[in-house]
C-alpha cells in the first residue's frame, strides 16, 4: 500500500465481502435446503435459514439414499469416490516419478521420443477421445471396476514434468556423493531422491485428490452397476428423478457431501494446495 | 541436463513401463482409433462400415447443428473467460492491499476450486430454478422473468456463471501471485511521479501483470471447452434448442446417445487440433511471456 | 592406501573437443598433491576421471595396482569432498556420515566407532544430530570431511573444498587439512584454482593449462624454477614480470631468450641499476608496497619495503642468478 487511503481501504473490503458472500452463496443455499424437508419447498421459494432436518436429512442419505434415482447410499457413493480418488492420485505420482527419475537421470536410445509420448498426453483429454477410449476399457473388462475408474486415467504428463523439474534443481553432486557411497539408481531413488521430493508429492497429492475426486464424464460412462457410482457421478442422477420433480433437499443434502472432502483438503492445506497449483502450471 | 548419469540401459525403459502402457493403451490407440473411425461409416444397422474418406468432415461443415455449437463453445468460452477473470482481478487487486485481512479472504475465496464442475452446475440449478430458485424470486421482484428451461439466453447464462464461479478461486490465486511479484518500488515510483491508485493500476500494474494475465486467457479458454463437461450435463443438456450444445458435450451426445460413432469421431478430430493448438501455444508463447 | 597413477590419461567429448591430454601422474602413496590452474584449464575433470565420475577416452588410471578405467566409483576406494559439500539435507550429520558404510554393510558397532572416532578428530560431535542446514559453512566443510575420513579409503579427492569458505575460515580449514591428511597418511588429490592454497597444501603441485600439464614438482621448485612463461605468471603473487627479451637488452646472458623474467621481490632499487622504471601507480599493502610501472614499454612491477624513498624514475637492478629465461615461441623455460 503506498498512500493512506481511508476510502480506498473500505471499498476494497467491500468488494471483498461482496465477493466472498456471492461466491459463498451457493455452498449457503444448498446447506440451508439441505436442513428442510421436501414440503417446505411447497411455498414457492426455499427458506434462506437453516431447518431443523439436517440430521434426518444427512442420514438417511448416507444409509439409504433415494431408492427411486437407483443410486446407493451416499455412504457407498463416498467410498467408491475415495477409492477413486486415491488410486489416481496415488497411481499417478507413482508412475510419474519413476518416468521422471528415468528421463532425468539416465541416457538412453529413444529417450526423446518416450518423452514426447507422455507429453503427448496433454493434448488427449479424455473428452476429445471419448468414445474409442470407452472401447478399450469395454474391451479389457474393465466396465464397472475400480481398477477401470482410476487406471486409464493415471497416465499424467503434468506430474512428470513437476518431477522432472524438481529432479533437475537438485544438485549433481548429491547424485556424485551418493555414487561414490555406494548407491545405485535405485538406492539413490530411495534414499535421497523419494524423501526430497516429499513435500511436492504432498503438494501434488492434493491438486490430484481433488482432480480425481471431481471426474464426471470418466465414471459416468464406464459405472452402470449402482455398486461402483461415484458420488459426484451419482448425484446428476439423482437430480434426474424419475418420478417428476427432484428431491431437492436430500439431492442438496447429497451435494454438500460430495464437495465436503475436497473442500476440505484445499481448506486444511492451503499452503500445500497453493504450491501444487502453482508447481503443476510451470 | 544432468552432469552425471546412472548408465544402465535396461532399467529407464522398467521405470518408463507403467507410464507409457498407459499412455499407450489409454491414450495414443483411442486416439488413433479415433482418427480412423473419423474416415468410417457405419451403415444404419451397424452391420457394415466402409471407408468415406473425409465425408464425415464434410457433413461436419454442413451441418447447421455443428456450426451452431461452434458459435456456441466460442461465445460460451470467452463469456466464462471474461466474467471469471474480471471478478477474479477485481478481487485479487482489492486482497493485493490487505496486510492483515488477505489470508482470511483468500481462504474464503479459494474453496470452489474443489468443488466438482457437475456439482458447481447442480448448485447453480438450483439457484436458478424457475419455480423454487432464490434468484429467480429475486428477479421476479424487479419484473424479470428468469426461465432458463425455455429462454435460451437465460440458459447460456445459467452455464456461463455456474462454469466461471467455479474457476474464480483459480484466477484470484494466480492473479494474486502475480501481483505479489510486480516490486512495490515500481509503484511508489509511479505515486511519487503523481499517479494516482487508478492511474497505477492501469498504467503499472495492469501492464506488467500480463504474463500473468495471457496465461490464464489460456487455461481458461481450455478450461471452458473441455472442463465443463460436468457443468453442462448435469443443468441443461446441451438445450434447450441447442442453445447450450458445446462442442465436448456434442462428442459425448452424438456418439454415446446418438451412436453416430463416424461423426462423433470426426469431432474427437477437431477438438484433437483445438487442443494441439492451444497447448502449442500456451507452451511457444507463454515460454517467451508477454513482458516489457 | 595405495599410490595413485595415470598413465597418458586423456579425454575428449563426443563432439570431438579435447578435455584433457596426455597427463602422466605418478603419485605415490601417503603423498598429497595439489592439481591448480586457472578455470577452464581440466584440474576438476580430471579429478573428477579419477573418482570415476567422468569416462576416460585415453590411458589408463591405476590405484593401487588395479586399473580402473572402467570401475564403478564406488569400488575405487576413494572418497571426495565437493566444493559444495553435497551433504543429503534430510539426513542427520550422523546418518550422513554413516551412509557409504551402511551402503557397503559395515557392521553396526564399526560404522559407530568410526563416526564417533571422525567426529572426534574434526569436533563436530556436538552437531551429530543436526541436519546439515542447521551448521554454519565451516561446520558443513567438517562434516563433508568427515563422510570421507569414516571410509577409511585409499585416497581422498578434493574438489575445491575451501572455494564457499570466507577468507579467514579457508586459511584456518587449509591448516586443519594439511595436518589432518598428515596424521591419517592418506594418499591425497586435490584441485584449487587459488595458487596460495596450493602451494601451503602441496607434497607436489601439477599446474595445468588448458588440459595439459604445465609443471610437475614441488611448491618451491615450481616457484624457483618455472617450467614456462605460464607456471611463472600463475604461481607467485605479485605474479613474476614477464618482460620481451628485447626492451632489456643491457642484461646479461639474454640474448638468446624470448621472454626474460623477474620476480617483484628480486628487483631492487640501487642508484646504478641498469633498468629505468617510470612509476606509474603505487599500493601501500602495510608490511610492503607494490609499485608498477614500465620500462621501454614493458609493464613492470617491483615490490619493496614500505618507508623506501619514491621516485617517479626508480633505477633496478636484479641478480643475474634471479633472471629467468624463456624460449619466444614455446615460453618454455632456457636452463
Amino acid at each position: 500500500m503506498i498512500e493512506n487511503r481511508p476510502g480506498l481501504n473500505i471499498l476494497s473490503h467491500l468488494v471483498l465481502i461482496l465477493g466472498v458472500v456471492v461466491v459463498g452463496l451457493p455452498l449457503w443455499v444448498a446447506f440451508v435446503a439441505s436442513t428442510h424437508t421436501a414440503t417446505d419447498f411447497m411455498s414457492g421459494t426455499i427458506p434462506l435459514l437453516p431447518g431443523p432436518h439436517l440430521i434426518e436429512n444427512y442420514s438417511r442419505m448416507l444409509d439409504s439414499g433415494v431408492s427411486t434415482s437407483g443410486t446407493p447410499p451416499v455412504a457407498r457413493m463416498m467410498l467408491n469416490s475415495l477409492i477413486m480418488a486415491l488410486a489416481i492420485a496415488l497411481g499417478k505420482i507413482a508412475i510419474s516419478i519413476l518416468s521422471a527419475f528415468a528421463i532425468v537421470y539416465f541416457r538412453f536410445p529413444l529417450r526423446g521420443l518416450a518423452f514426447w509420448c507422455i507429453f503427448v498426453t496433454l493434448m488427449l483429454p479424455v473428452e476429445v477421445r471419448i468414445v474409442p477410449t470407452f472401447q478399450v476399457v469395454a474391451g479389457l473388462g474393465l466396465l464397472n471396476s475400480y481398477a477401470g475408474l482410476s487406471i486409464p486415467l493415471i497416465a499424467s504428463a503434468t506430474a512428470t514434468f513437476l518431477f522432472r523439474q524438481v529432479f533437475l534443481t537438485m544438485p549433481d553432486e548429491l547424485v556424485e556423493a551418493a555414487r561414490i557411497d555406494g548407491a545405485g539408481p535405485m538406492k539413490f531413488f530411495r534414499d535421497i531422491l523419494l524423501p526430497l521430493s516429499r513435500t511436492n508429492m504432498a503438494a501434488l497429492f492434493v491438486i490430484l485428490f481433488i482432480y480425481g475426486w471431481n471426474q464426471y464424464l470418466w465414471p459416468l460412462l464406464i459405472t452402470t452397476d449402482a455398486q461402483y457410482y461415484t458420488i459426484v457421478a451419482g448425484i446428476k442422477r439423482m437430480a434426474d428423478a424419475v418420478d417428476g420433480l427432484p428431491q431437492w433437499h436430500l439431492v442438496m443434502a447429497t451435494a454438500v457431501m460430495a464437495m465436503l472432502p475436497p473442500v476440505a483438503v484445499v481448506i486444511g492445506m492451503q499452503k500445500l494446495f497453493v504450491k501444487g497449483l502453482v508447481e503443476t502450471e510451470k | 541436463m544432468k552432469r552425471t548419469i546412472f548408465s544402465n540401459q535396461l532399467l529407464p525403459w522398467l521405470l518408463l513401463a507403467p507410464q507409457l502402457a498407459i499412455t499407450f493403451i489409454f491414450f495414443l490407440w483411442p486416439a488413433g482409433q479415433a482418427i480412423w473411425q473419423s474416415f468410417l461409416r457405419e451403415d444404419a444397422f451397424g452391420i457394415k462400415t466402409s471407408f468415406v474418406g473425409l465425408a464425415n468432415f464434410r457433413a461436419l461443415v454442413d451441418s447447421p447443428e455443428y456450426m451452431n455449437s461452434l458459435q456456441v463453445t466460442a461465445v460460451f468460452a470467452v463469456s466464462v473467460t471474461l466474467l471469471s477473470m474480471g471478478v477474479s482481478l477485481l478481487m485479487a487487486v482489492s486482497v493485493d492491499r490487505m496486510l492483515r485481512s488477505s489470508r482470511i479472504y483468500t481462504t474464503l475465496l479459494v474453496w470452489p476450486y474443489a468443488v466438482a464442475p457437475a456439482v458447481a452446475g447442480i448448485l447453480w440449478w438450483f439457484i436458478f430454478n424457475p419455480t423454487i430458485g432464490v434468484l429467480p424470486y429475486a428477479l421476479d421482484l424487479i419484473g424479470y422473468d428468469w426461465n432458463h428451461i425455455q429462454n435460451p439466453n437465460q440458459a447460456m447464462g445459467l452455464v456461463v456463471i455456474a462454469s466461471a464461479w467455479k474457476q474464480i478461486s483459480y484466477n484470484f490465486l494466480f492473479f494474486v501471485a502475480g501481483l505479489q511479484a510486480i516490486p512495490a518500488s515500481l509503484r511508489e515510483a509511479a505515486a511519487i511521479d503523481g499517479a494516482g491508485p487508478i492511474r497505477r493500476f492501469f498504467d503499472i500494474t495492469f501492464p506488467l501483470l500480463s504474463p500473468t494475465t495471457f496465461f490464464l486467457l489460456v487455461v481458461n479458454i481450455v478450461y471452458a471447452m473441455f472442463d465443463t463437461f460436468g457443468v453442462i450435463d448435469a443443468t441443461t443438456e446441451g438445450g434447450p434448442a441447442q442453445a447450450t450444445n458445446i462442442m465436448v458435450y456434442k462428442v459425448y451426445f452424438d456418439g454415446f446417445v446418438g451412436q453416430n460413432i463416424g461423426s462423433s469421431a470426426a469431432q474427437s478430430v477437431v477438438l484433437m487440433l483445438l487442443v494441439i493448438a492451444l497447448t502449442v501455444v500456451q507452451f511457444r508463447w507463454v515460454e517467451k511471456k508477454v513482458e516489457y | 592406501m595405495a599410490s595413485i597413477t595415470l598413465d597418458n590419461v586423456g579425454k575428449v567429448y563426443p563432439g570431438g573437443t579435447r578435455a584433457i591430454g596426455d597427463v602422466n601422474i605418478q603419485i605415490a602413496d601417503g603423498e598429497f598433491i595439489v592439481l591448480v590452474g586457472p578455470s577452464g584449464c581440466g584440474k576438476s575433470t580430471l579429478l573428477r576421471m579419477v573418482a570415476g565420475l567422468e569416462t576416460i577416452t585415453d590411458g589408463e588410471i591405476r590405484i593401487g595396482d588395479k586399473v580402473v578405467n572402467k570401475v564403478e566409483p564406488a569400488d575405487r576406494d576413494i572418497a571426495m569432498v565437493f566444493q559444495n559439500y553435497a551433504l543429503y539435507p534430510h539426513m542427520s550429520v550422523r546418518q550422513n556420515l554413516a551412509y557409504g558404510l551402511k551402503n557397503r554393510r559395515t557392521p553396526k558397532a564399526e560404522i559407530d566407532r568410526r563416526v564417533n572416532d571422525a567426529a572426534e578428530i574434526l569436533q563436530i560431535g556436538q552437531f551429530l544430530d543436526r541436519k546439515p542446514r542447521a551448521l554454519s559453512g565451516g561446520q558443513r566443510q567438517r562434516v563433508a570431511m568427515g563422510r570421507a575420513i569414516v571410509r577409511e579409503p585409499a585416497a581422498f579427492l578434493f574438489d575445491e573444498p575451501l572455494s564457499n569458505l570466507d577468507a579467514k575460515l579457508r586459511v584456518t580449514m587449509r591448516l586443519e587439512i594439511k595436518e589432518l591428511q598428515k596424521r591419517l597418511g592418506t594418499t591425497s588429490l586435490y584441485v584449487t584454482h587459488d595458487q596460495l592454497e596450493a602451494m601451503t597444501l602441496a607434497d607436489r603441485l601439477v599446474v595445468l593449462n588448458a588440459g595439459r600439464i604445465e609443471q610437475i614438482g614441488t611448491p618451491l621448485e615450481v616457484y624457483r624454477k618455472p617450467a614456462s612463461t605460464f607456471v611463472a605468471g600463475f604461481i607467485g603473487s605479485p605474479a613474476m614480470n614477464l618482460i620481451d627479451a628485447r626492451a632489456v637488452p643491457y642484461l646479461p646472458g639474454t640474448a638468446h631468450a624470448g621472454t626474460v623474467g623477474i620476480r617483484p621481490e628480486d628487483l631492487t632499487v640501487a642508484a646504478d641499476g641498469p633498468i629505468e622504471m617510470q612509476v606509474q601507480a603505487v599500493e601501500e599493502l602495510g608490511a610492503q608496497r607494490l609499485v608498477h610501472g614500465h620500462t621501454a614499454g614493458e609493464a613492470i612491477t617491483i615490490t619493496m619495503p614500505p618507508t623506501a624513498p619514491l621516485s617517479d624514475t626508480l633505477r633496478l637492478t636484479a641478480a643475474q642468478d634471479k633472471l629467468h629465461l624463456f624460449d619466444r615461441q614455446s615460453g618454455a623455460r632456457i636452463e
